[in-house]
């Protein structure tokens, strides 16, 4: 069975069928994942688990069953939690923490029906997307190795590993890592999929999207996950649209801004450059208005969003204390077993961050620093809020460069990143985005962003697939090609 | 140095008749196996953090502050405070940092008759801590500890008072009546025993009122009123006698050790004096509309002030009577249903007071278990004004009552101890008497009138106490002196 040329609607189809068809998908997978294993993009995958879930689907269909995503086979990162596999966060730290519980989206995927083959690699529990913190090492990236994946979910889904990835976006790691992969990602507007589950980082921007090849495969999959969930206290109240059944491309009028300064960052490389560019003519040659717009507080946004979420990780990660599951320090003390127990299990990386958000939020720099940035959280909610009721939408490109060489030298504390330069705005205003895969010059892949109203991811997916239908189909490397 | 005052302020803590806990759906029940009612979220599981607010909890709340006279949070918002510890799951305590639920209220004490309002700074809800068993004496000389976390997450209220407190004593009968108030309301049992009260004092000593604070001393491990009495008194003789030598107090914990009775300065724990508090950014702000409030407010009953200043206008009782009686919502329903049955206030409040409130203590009994019905009590009573019986036989008649919860008609109709008031029949009895004793006459005669009471008894004796006692002096009276 050919993963790569087929879209999760017609392997649903194809399954739904003949069940029969469940063997070579599963073969496929794992030889998929046997060709790929340099690539590191896995923490767990089972042969085993993968037969018993096909197996399990095969019944429900002979059953007359009929779920929406039957057959298709789907990723999740590693701090999504889950009976069957351990869940790590990618951290020594939970190298053998077994949850005694599935995350709320995990319930909803093998519902639906979809076949839940691994669990993928990531930045320690969701540490940005510069490649050095993991304890299993760099998610290489599938169009050239010695570049990093930034994650392995956007990795799984560039290799046909997996045709929809599920991974949390904190700051802007999944669409980043996305760009990166050259496939589709979508962040939901905050509190669309709920966080049950999901081990918390940074809980005021984390928010789990899916990666995936098509816009309509990005609509099915985002379908069957988001919705409102009682046990996650910041999930939406509201319904999530029928995604799927939205979707049409329209030739209507649309309104795009892009901020004026979207190439006053140091990191902005000439490939992605002129790529952006270039895409801003093909797009307003489709029919699409561009305006440049002043947004002042826009590139304030990386840092505002870095003091959060170290803050929130810093508290958030203070139950990993090797007192009742993970890492446990041998030690005389109390206090020391924590300083053991922490200071081996983490990584430099993630010590400096947490370490940071431990200053921040200090008394003495609580309003300097903490306060602050949660003020500038509000103006660049509210500037993004009254732009985006002019425009139909926000253009810019998903990262200011291409994949980076794996082991590079991004800034360590992970404050000024600039990797988060254009992704970090509407995370810290709880907006939907969308990075639609574009390629430099050089072929290699890169990002075009696209930010919406919240609670209005429709629009977005619209607008993805008005971007799709005038190209040829996306391109994906040759599995063990490199 | 003469005229030194004393100042303290109390912080108690006090556990929620919730059935389950602040955040989850874990039993409340005290004194359950060690870690069996533990769930991902009391237990801080990686993924299973989030919180979800126990409704009943918050009204709980509302009440309490409302019943102390506070004004209510227009919004609730919760905090985290950032330590470790190893009874601590998640190394944060949700919390009421920056909001509590209640400000600015106060408590009403009876001073010697004279009203004083001590003033309650807030109220605020948070989750209680794990409990921890040392091998040894401490965590720091023990081998090792264990953890039951049973207690996780249990809801708790904190009330912070105002440095209002003049006094070991003032700090008793403001813990008394904040009890009974919240026992009114009906939200925690308040057993200072069992730990669902629990009581911390600021202590320090000023030269004369109203000049600068001194410092303070914060006493804990107080475990029943009577221990905060006799910590709060040994404190200030202390720091009283460390002032009078020249000394200095020196701000600090202090241990109360209840069976040396003195205090003693503890070791600190490994708790960072600075907590981080920061807004929990996985529980959005939930607001409190004054629709909301007001229903809550329509279930607070009666409090104690307010319910003696009426016995005292209605019933005529003295202030004491009224004070005693008011102490628990049961008592005082019990006091108004006797009234029901036979309005005599002063007879009904002396009966309670004495009688049964003695048989009640000596079977550690609260008002509700008692057999007796109000119904009964009240024709007790009136049998009693009715001169039916005499006080002296009512009382054997209450404890057989009290006893079997037999009707008092029935047992004096059983027993035949219906008082003798016909005064042929006792002036037959008195002849006799008098007849019998010649030696006392003459006494009387010649001036000796306590040979009267002697008499009297000697006529109670030949009727088995039956006889009425006014009806027997004045017969006496008649025949002697006449």
């Amino acid at each position: 069975m050919n993963l790569r040329d087929i879209t999760a609607a017609e392997l649903t189809a194809q399954v739904t069928n003949d069940s029969g068809l469940l063997k070579p998908v599963s073969e496929s997978l794992y030889d998929l994942h046997e060709k790929g294993r340099d690539l590191n993009v896995f923490i767990s995958f089972d042969k085993q688990h993968l037969e018993q879930e096909t197996a399990a689907l095969a019944a429900r269909l002979a059953r007359g069953e009929r779920p929406s995503l039957a057959g298709i086979p789907a990723v999740l990162a590693d701090n999504i939690c889950t009976v069957f596999y351990p869940t790590t966060c990618a951290s020594k730290m939970l190298a053998e923490y077994r949850p005694p519980f599935s995350a709320r989206l995990v319930e909803s995927l093998q519902q639906k029906g979809a076949l839940i083959t691994g669990k993928t690699n990531m930045e320690e529990f969701g540490l940005g997307c510069s490649g050095n913190s993991s304890h299993y090492g760099v998610a290489k990236n599938p169009w050239e190795a010695e570049r990093t994946a930034g994650s392995g979910a956007a990795a799984a889904v560039s290799t046909s590993s997996a045709l929809l990835a599920f991974a949390t976006d904190t700051v802007g790691e999944l669409r980043q890592s996305a760009s990166f992969c050259g496939v589709l990602a979508i962040r939901p507007s905050y509190g669309r999929i709920s966080r049950s589950g999901v081990i918390d980082y940074a809980s005021s921007m984390e928010q789990v999207g899916v990666a995936a090849r098509t816009t309509t495969d990005l609509a099915l999959a985002l379908e069957a996950a988001a919705g409102p969930d009682p046990r996650d206290p910041t999930s939406l109240k509201a319904e999530a649209p029928p995604y799927a059944s939205l979707l049409e491309s329209g030739e209507g009028k649309l309104k795009a801004a892009v901020p004026e300064s979207w190439d006053r960052t140091s990191g902005l490389e000439d490939g992605v450059k002129d790529c952006f560019q270039s895409e801003l003519e093909q797009i307003k040659a489709m029919g699409i208005e561009v305006d440049f717009v002043e947004l002042k507080h826009f590139r304030e946004a990386p840092l505002a969003a870095a003091v959060i979420s170290a803050v929130e990780a810093f508290s958030n990660l203070a139950n990993m204390d090797g007192v009742r599951f993970g890492c446990r320090g041998s030690a005389a003390s109390l206090q020391e077993m924590y300083t053991v127990s922490r200071s081996e299990a983490f990584s430099s990386k993630l010590k400096k961050f947490i370490g940071f958000g431990a200053l921040v939020s200090s008394e003495k720099y609580y309003r300097k620093h903490f306060l602050k940035s949660q003020r500038m959280r509000t103006r660049i909610k509210d500037e993004l809020a009254a732009c985006l009721e002019e425009y139909d939408l926000l253009l810019t490109p998903t990262t200011p460069f291409a994949a980076p060489l794996a082991g590079g030298s991004l800034d360590a504390f992970h404050l000024l990143d600039p990797a988060n330069f254009y992704t970090a705005a509407p995370a810290l205003a709880g907006l939907p985005a969308l990075t639609f895969p574009v390629y430099t010059d050089d072929g290699l892949p890169a990002g075009l962003q696209l930010i919406g109203e919240t609670g209005d991811e429709t629009a977005l997916l619209r607008a993805s697939l008005r971007l799709e239908k005038g190209r040829s189909p996306l391109k994906f490397p040759e599995p063990g090609s490199m | 140095m003469q005229n030194m005052e004393t100042v303290v302020g109390l912080e108690v803590h006090v556990e929620l008749f919730t059935t389950t806990k602040l955040f989850c759906g874990c039993s409340t029940a005290f004194g359950a196996e060690p870690n069996s009612q533990v769930c991902p979220t009391c237990l801080g599981l990686p993924g299973g953090t989030l919180p979800r607010l126990n409704q009943r909890a918050v009204e709980y709340t509302i009440e309490a502050a409302l019943a102390l006279n506070c004004r209510i949070a227009e919004k609730i918002t919760f905090d985290r405070k950032n330590y470790f510890y190893a009874d601590l799951p998640k190394g944060y305590q949700i919390s009421q940092f920056f909001s509590p639920m209640g400000t600015g209220g106060y408590v009403e004490i009876n001073l010697d008759g004279k009203i004083k309002k001590i003033g309650i700074h807030q109220i605020h809800l948070e989750e209680d801590t794990g409990k921890l068993f040392h091998a040894g004496d401490d965590i720091l000389t023990s081998a090792y500890s264990r953890v039951d976390f049973n207690r996780a997450g249990v809801p708790l209220i904190e009330i912070v008072t105002e440095p209002d407190i003049r006094s070991a004593e003032e700090a008793r009968l403001f813990l008394q009546r904040l009890r009974s108030i919240l026992r009114y309301i009906d939200i925690s049992d308040c057993k200072m025993e069992e730990g669902s009260m629990r009581c911390d004092a600021n202590v320090s000593i000023r030269a004369a009122e109203g000049s600068a604070l001194g410092d303070k001393t914060e006493l804990k491990n107080m475990n029943s009123f009577r221990s905060v009495y006799k910590g709060i008194e040994y404190e200030v003789e202390r720091q009283s006698g460390v002032l009078k030598e020249g000394g200095k107090v020196i701000p600090e914990t202090r241990h109360w050790d209840e069976s040396k009775g003195i205090t003693t300065a503890m070791r600190s724990k490994f708790v960072s004096a600075d907590y981080r508090c920061f807004p929990d950014p996985n529980l959005p702000p939930l607001e409190t509309p004054a629709e909301w409030v007001e229903k809550i407010k329509e279930k607070i009953p009666e409090l104690p002030s307010s319910r003696s200043r009426r016995f005292i206008d209605d019933y005529g009782l003295p202030p004491y009577d009224a004070e005693v009686l008011t102490v628990s919502r049961g008592l005082a329903d019990y006091y108004e249903s006797v009234l029901r049955y036979h309005r005599d206030p002063k007879a009904a409040s002396n009966w309670i007071m004495s009688e049964l409130l003695r048989l009640l203590n000596a079977a550690g009994l609260e008002v509700d278990e008692c057999k007796i019905q109000p119904e009964a009590l009240g024709k007790l009573l009136k049998m009693i004004g009715d001169e039916v019986i005499s006080g002296k036989i009512a009382k054997t008649v209450l404890e057989e009552m009290f006893a079997s919860g037999e009707d008092p008609e029935a047992i004096v109709e059983r027993k035949g101890l219906v008082q003798i008031s016909d005064e042929s029949a006792l002036e037959e009895i008195i002849s006799r008497v008098l007849e019998n004793n010649p030696k006392s006459v003459e006494d009387y005669n010649q001036g000796k009138k306590k040979a009267m009471g002697f008499l009297v008894g000697q006529v109670m004796k030949e009727t088995g106490g039956k006889a009425n006692p006014q009806k027997v002096n004045e017969l006496l009276k008649e025949k002697l002196d006449g």
